[in-house]
């Protein structure tokens, strides 16, 4: 009998959606033994019946179910809890699922700083009432899946690997356990030579790295310590798949920090900031130093800032 | 006396000059105030950030960093390092909420016995002015 799937996305870009499909030839194997039930990107489910005739919104019972997106609204917190009711196994897929994301950068704003900018603080918006007819509220601030519900297994990055997709699904079909996320940091699997001191100050994020084309990424100096910010030292490692190098430092670029912060405790921000200064970088440079280094993890890290004595 | 705040204050003191300036101290009966609680590190270049931020997150009053002289170090540049992070540690505080004079680094010698009792009871004073941490419940 086919397992029953149910992917559902909230406050999301749709990339990891994307990325579903991106895992190329695998999916066919998977799709054969999978029945989607419920997906709101591919198909069209409705929640309170086809009809509308229902008056609990309901999503059919899955086997495996996926989340993408933070908690924004009322509305994403009710299908977080009816997807957990609902699914035998959850699963958070995508940075934003796992650790807010993106979307949880405005978490450095409340809500009604917020509500203010977008609908009338620019000078180039006419100023309007505030939209309150059949929306859902918004939240008091981005939640990652897990301070909503309880989440079974995650699988970070910005977009997620197809890879750690079609792994952890067909590990779920054979019923073996999920492959589990790497225990290291980027900067653990990183190729790039390394001789712990910076050679300049920080460069701005758009001046290139210093390589020579084509050659192993053995003989770049590490990207820190030409001066570019990368978030290695306080990223989990993982994105590289089993080829192990990270995807951007494959492309000549610094971690973004995608796959989040390497303990449910960590404090990015203060990892960051000891490694710029250890390696004789000025880390008063950073704009907006919470922010950036929290670029992924804004829920439960990100909190408006206090205003200064 | 019960009413009066009495803060707690994490040292972090290197094992080859500071430790050994507390000791003197305790040795040579400087009397210095009880606030202080003493953790012995290697050298003041391996407190990380993350150390003191805890230490301040978590319910202590005020952080004290003790290292080498400038040139000392036992390990030729630790203390060097401690000064950049101290740096970066006193730019944080205020994104945590936290006052920057709950944080100070110090250079105390081993003959400074004298001296490191004398940091420690105007550190004290200070912390006492700020009162609690805002972390304390």
């Amino acid at each position: 009998m086919a397992a029953r799937l149910a992917e559902e996305w909230f406050a999301i870009c749709g990339g990891c959606e994307v990325t579903i499909l991106d895992i190329g030839e695998p999916l066919l194997d998977v799709l054969k033994q999978v029945e989607i039930v419920h997906m709101p990107v591919l198909m069209d489910h409705k929640l309170f019946g086809q009809t509308g005739e229902d008056a609990e919104m309901a999503i059919p019972a899955a086997d495996v179910g996926l989340i993408s997106g933070g908690v924004r609204s009322d509305e994403h917190k009710k299908l977080a809890q009816e997807m957990r009711k609902k699914c035998k196994f959850l699963i958070a897929l995508g940075s934003c699922a796992c650790y807010g994301g993106i979307p949880a950068l405005a978490n450095t704003f409340s809500t009604e700083e917020l509500l203010e900018k977008v609908y009338r603080g620019c000078v180039t918006t006419e100023k309007n009432g505030l939209p309150c007819e059949q929306i859902p509220t918004l939240t008091d601030r981005v939640y990652a899946i897990q301070e909503v519900v309880p989440v079974d297994a995650f699988l970070p990055g910005c977009p997620t690997t197809p890879e750690m997709v079609a792994n952890a699904l067909i590990a779920l079909l054979e019923g073996k356990p999920l492959p589990p996320l790497a225990n290291k940091s980027v900067c653990d699997e990183c190729p790039t030579r390394r001789e712990k001191k910076a050679v300049s100050i920080l460069k701005r994020r758009f001046e290139g790295a210093e390589f020579v084309p084509g050659a192993p990424l053995t003989e770049m100096r590490c990207l820190m310590e030409q001066g570019i910010l990368c978030h290695g030292p306080a990223t989990r490692a993982g994105c590289g798949g089993s080829e192990g190098t990270p995807r951007c430092i494959r492309a000549y670029m610094p971690c973004e920090g995608c796959f989040g912060p390497l303990t449910e405790k960590a404090n990015p921000m203060v990892d960051m900031m000891g490694a710029l200064s250890s390696i004789g970088l000025d880390p008063k440079q950073i704009p907006d130093r919470a922010a950036t280094f929290n670029r992924f993890s804004g829920a439960g890290r990100l909190r408006p800032i206090p205003a200064k004595r | 006396m019960a009413d009066e705040f009495e803060p707690l204050i994490i040292a972090l003191c290197c094992n080859w000059c500071s430790y050994a300036g507390a000791d003197l101290a305790g040795v040579s009966r400087s009397q210095y105030p009880p606030s202080i609680r003493i953790v012995r590190v290697m050298c003041s270049g391996m407190v990380h950030p993350n150390l003191v931020i805890d230490a301040l997150t978590k319910g202590a009053d005020g952080v004290l960093m003790c290292g080498c002289h400038p040139g000392d170090c036992h390990y030729q540049e630790g203390n060097y390092k401690a000064e950049k992070r101290a740096e970066a540690i006193k730019l944080m505080l205020p994104d945590f909420g936290i006052e920057e004079e709950r944080f100070r680094l110090e250079w105390v010698s081993a003959a400074e016995g004298a001296r490191f009792a004398q940091v420690v009871k105007e550190f004290t004073e200070q912390v006492k002015q700020l009162g609690a941490s805002p972390y304390k419940q």
